[in-house]
């Protein structure tokens, strides 16, 4: 080939991967079987869910908890063989303050080769604060190589960014007056702390103010929590430790108001196809197992669990939040506002707002979302979980979704090009991402009112919609299931009966994971669902009787219609299209839905502020004037 | 995010059109490439983070954007003001006047401001069009205000100005097939014979004669026209897939043009896309091809 005369350079911009196209961040839970056995309360019967009251015994336990994380984690490490010492078994041991010489030996090893992004940074920022006076200095100068070496992508989603500016705020930090030579990004250390810090304070701004756009994931939790405990250890800056300390409090608290028994309940930003069913199997059990006490850790502390045992013992969790995620004594309706997380096309807001209503009793929890496509791929819109002694396993949980998929729904929240991204979804981990089947995601065609412990969800599918019907999952850990000649279906779960309504003609089909799927194969249509405790009835037939007895009228065109009054006495009158109306009253989400509402969690719209009270005990985060301010009730 | 694999992403360069070698970061969302034309050493690179800006064809770089100016898709430098930089980022447009140091954000006017293509027009300081969600954008102002110029129901994703006549610019849409404007962008017409039922990605001139054009998109395949976009003739066979991320025609080897499906190799053509031949790599998604002066 001649040399080309006008133009000499040439330059392609590809991707070279096999994970082509990655949309959505993986959890990367290094989860190795082997080790299963020998974690304690993994395999040790539940704990007890009964609020422990001697604050010295709480805190005694939660070390304790804590310290078992860490000796299992370490443990993994085998003598002799340096790849069972990973990121995760240094953190470990550097926090038991063990073996640092060999920690420092196999980190230049593991330097050499990074890998993951801010899934990288922030086992190896946790492990450079750690191994600050243990660390050789080899091993030091080995992490400092690679954060000039290696590029870590900044991400595409708020549990990203929240990683990444986090750890590069206090990268910046641990390497202070460093020139752009000295980084991965070309930028100074001082450049890189500004702008972190930036980041983080807008982040902050959002959270607070209009409520965070990941909300309530049953597995970022960790994602969230896990930096914050790192700046609220670490960060110098006092404004940043403070701002630290009062968003894990932030986030732990709007956890624990929508738990049941430590399982995290009703609408979820974002879970995935495992947890959908299996409502305890999540990241978001270690930190109620860490912090609440009250069910056992997910397998390896949910993985990712393990960094924040590291410096736990640098935080201790206000007794109001303790007292909300354990105190189910009485029953409690708890409201909030979200919001979804960026739309860069398809919408004319940035963020459109998410009201979510869950209602907590000691026997189950029903929780939702308004339904519409708050967020893409994992999103879930509704369920009931019910209470049971053991979780693991335990598919406690019933609801249903209009199932939907679509290139408009990801570009809404991507800024990749349409027509890959629906397969390349499905082959990078969301298998039923686009199967008919699926029972996991939003869509545009469903609208949910929720009032107590009753539900009412409507779809309308136009013609042009992947599939018009709706999916229903009934567990295998239902005790019984009854299709009534009145069109309800009633179930018990647990000590929670339940009354289901389709609203159209359905079958049954098999579900892989056990139960069964209830496929109601038409566009409009929608669900029922009243929930009660069982000990309000003397008998099931009581309960049946009494479902039957209530005023219901369905009308399914030409839009969907439900007019139902409740077990609650509530008359409720929903339209698909419209907005619902409760006892004649129209409900006004815009300026009914607080940031928080309820007896435990309050906060306004815009406020900043978020209320904390459990009995006489009072908590409240203002982040206008970075103050935590307690008080005890007279 | 995750990436696996033994070859690294970013940016790739070829000095004989043979062999590449990897420049910059390994990165996996690395979308578009710009040089100053005052300097073409100086690159300036749209990717995830933002702009990267290098000096030095890769040597050394630096990501000139901060965490408000990020995801950008494409990138055009101003070749009568060449410190002018613009770049189209999914909320709006980022503008630089000091060759990539500092950014504002100047997309005044435009609804629906997610961006996928900018360029500035080679003949006046300036003058730029937008490839916006809603429609193409015109400022003659620096980007100080922008109007529409034409709507559209789907994301325009590339916009190329005629090397041979100036007033010519060509646009592919994600729905509103390919675009045609033969007054400076003021107007634009709909070229028959494109689909409009798929996903155009880009289309391109032939610096070497100007009634050739091609384009490209998800399941459209490599089409070409040697009549000014009259007519279009399929010069897909021969590709392993109709889904194809880009394409490109050498300014300096005569019938050479380059097409990458997704996920597969990169194919060069050296008779118009009559018969193809494997490039570089065996499973790639190569998001731009840009040709850069040697000097």
């Amino acid at each position: 080939m001649n040399t080309p005369s006008r133009v000499g350079a040439f330059f392609p911009v590809p991707l070279l991967t096999r994970w082509a196209t990655t949309l959505v961040s993986l959890l990367l839970f290094a989860v190795v079987t082997a080790g299963l056995e020998a974690q304690p309360s993994f395999t040790a019967p539940p704990p007890a869910t009964a609020p422990v009251g001697d604050p010295a015994l709480r805190r005694d336990q939660y070390l304790a908890r804590r310290m078992e994380a860490l000796r299992w984690r370490a443990a993994m490490a085998t003598p002799g063989d340096p790849t069972k010492l990973g990121l995760a078994e240094i953190a470990a041991k550097l926090a038991l303050r063990e073996d640092a010489a060999a920690c420092s030996e196999r980190l230049i090893e593991l330097m050499k080769k990074p890998a993951a992004d801010m899934f990288w940074m922030f086992p190896v920022t946790c492990i450079s604060y750690l191994g600050r006076d243990q660390l050789s200095g080899e091993a030091k100068a080995a992490i400092r190589e690679a954060w000039r070496t290696y590029y870590p992508l900044r991400g595409d989603t708020e549990n990203h960014w929240v990683m990444y500016y986090t750890t590069m705020h206090l990268m910046a930090q641990l390497w202070p007056g460093e020139g752009e030579d000295r980084w991965f990004n070309g930028k100074t250390s001082a450049e890189i702390s500004a702008e972190s810090r930036a980041w983080l304070l807008h982040w902050m701004e959002l959270a607070t103010t209009i409520g965070q756009g990941e909300y309530d994931c049953t597995h970022y939790l960790g994602e969230y929590s896990i930096p914050m405990l790192f700046l609220a250890t670490w960060a110098q800056d006092p404004e940043m430790r403070q701002r630290g300390k009062m968003m894990l409090d932030w986030v732990i608290a709007d956890f624990a108001v929508e738990t049941l028994n430590g399982i995290y309940i009703g609408s979820h930003a974002r879970t995935d196809d495992t947890t959908v069913f299996e409502k305890w199997n999540a990241l978001s059990s270690y930190f109620a197992w860490q912090l609440l006490g009250n069910c056992p850790p997910q397998a390896s502390y949910g993985g990712w669990g393990i960094y924040f045992a590291t410096v736990a013992d640098h935080y201790e969790l206000p007794e109001v939040i303790y007292r909300i995620g354990t105190d189910r004594s009485g029953a409690y309706t708890h409201v909030e506002r979200k919001r979804t997380r960026h739309r860069w096309r398809n919408s004319d807001v940035r963020n459109a707002p998410v009201y979510k209503t869950s209602y907590v009793t000691k026997d189950y929890a029903l929780g939702s979302d308004q339904g519409g496509l708050l967020q893409p791929i994992q999103q879930h819109s509704w369920d009931l979980t019910w209470a049971v002694p053991d979780p693991r396993g335990v598919h406690n949980t019933i609801f249903s979704v209009q199932p939907f998929y679509g290139a408009e729904e990801l570009m809404m929240y991507f800024t990749e090009m349409p027509d890959y991204m629906p397969a390349a979804v499905t082959f990078q981990g969301k298998p039923t991402y686009i199967a008919e089947s699926k029972l996991l995601g939003g869509s545009p065609y469903e609208q949910i009112f929720q009032q107590e412990d009753t539900l009412i969800s409507l779809s309308d599918v136009p013609a042009s919609a992947p599939w018009k019907q709706v999916n229903g999952f009934f567990s295998k850990d239902l005790a019984l299931i009854e299709e009534d000649a009145s069109g309800w279906i009633f179930a018990q779960g647990g000590s929670a009966y339940i009354a289901y309504r389709p609203l159209a003609g359905y079958e049954w089909r098999p579900l892989e994971k056990g139960g069964k799927r209830l496929l109601s194969p038409h566009a409009k249509n929608g669900t029922l669902l009243q929930a009660a405790a069982a000990n309000e009835f003397k008998t099931w037939d009581a309960f049946k009787a009494a479902i039957r007895g209530l005023p219901l009228e369905i009308t399914l065109t030409p839009t969907p219609r439900v007019t139902f009054t409740t077990l609650r006495g509530k008359k409720i009158e929903v339209a698909y299209g419209a907005a619902p109306r409760v006892d004649g009253r129209v409900v006004d989400y815009a300026g009914q839905w607080k940031l928080f509402a309820g007896p435990y969690l309050n906060g306004a719209v815009g406020g900043r502020i978020l209320t904390m009270t459990h009995g006489r005990l009072k908590r409240v985060l203002d982040f206008n004037t970075l103050t935590i301010t307690d008080a005890v009730l007279p | 995010m995750g990436r696996s694999g033994p070859l690294l992403s970013g940016l790739y360069r070829s000095a004989d059109r043979e062999n590449f070698e990897h420049l910059g970061p390994h990165h996996i969302r690395t979308f578009s490439l710009a040089y100053d034309p005052s300097d073409s050493a100086r690159l300036y690179v749209a990717l995830l983070d933002g702009v990267l800006r290098t000096p030095d064809r890769g040597k050394t770089f630096r990501i000139v954007t901060s965490w408000d100016m990020t995801e950008a898709k494409s990138i055009s430098v101003d070749r009568n003001r060449p410190e002018h930089v613009y770049a189209g980022i999914p909320d709006g447009i980022a503008v630089s006047h000091d060759r990539g140091q500092t950014w504002q954000r100047m997309n005044a006017g435009i609804r629906r401001a997610y961006t996928e293509a900018i360029l500035v027009d080679r003949t006046a300081a300036g003058r730029v069009l937008a490839g916006t969600e809603k429609g193409l954008y015109l400022t003659e102002d620096g980007a100080r205000t922008w109007r529409l110029v034409h709507g559209t129901e789907k994301v325009t994703h590339s916009l190329r100005q005629s090397p041979h006549d100036p007033k010519v610019f060509f646009a592919a849409t994600g729905g509103d097939g390919a675009l045609w404007s033969s007054d400076r962008g003021l107007t634009w017409t709909r070229l028959a014979g494109v689909s409009t039922e798929r996903t155009l990605h880009n289309g391109e001139f032939d610096p070497r004669d100007a009634r050739r054009l091609v384009y490209c998109g998800w399941g459209v395949g490599v089409q070409v026209s040697e009549d000014g976009g009259k007519t279009w003739l399929d010069r897909t066979a021969g590709l392993p897939k109709r889904e194809v991320w880009k394409v490109a025609i050498d300014p300096d080897l005569p019938d050479r043009i380059y097409a990458a499906p997704y996920m597969e190799p990169l194919f060069a053509s050296d008779d118009f896309g009559r018969t193809w031949r494997k490039l570089q790599w065996e499973k790639a998604n190569v998001f731009d091809l840009v040709f850069v002066p040697r000097k």
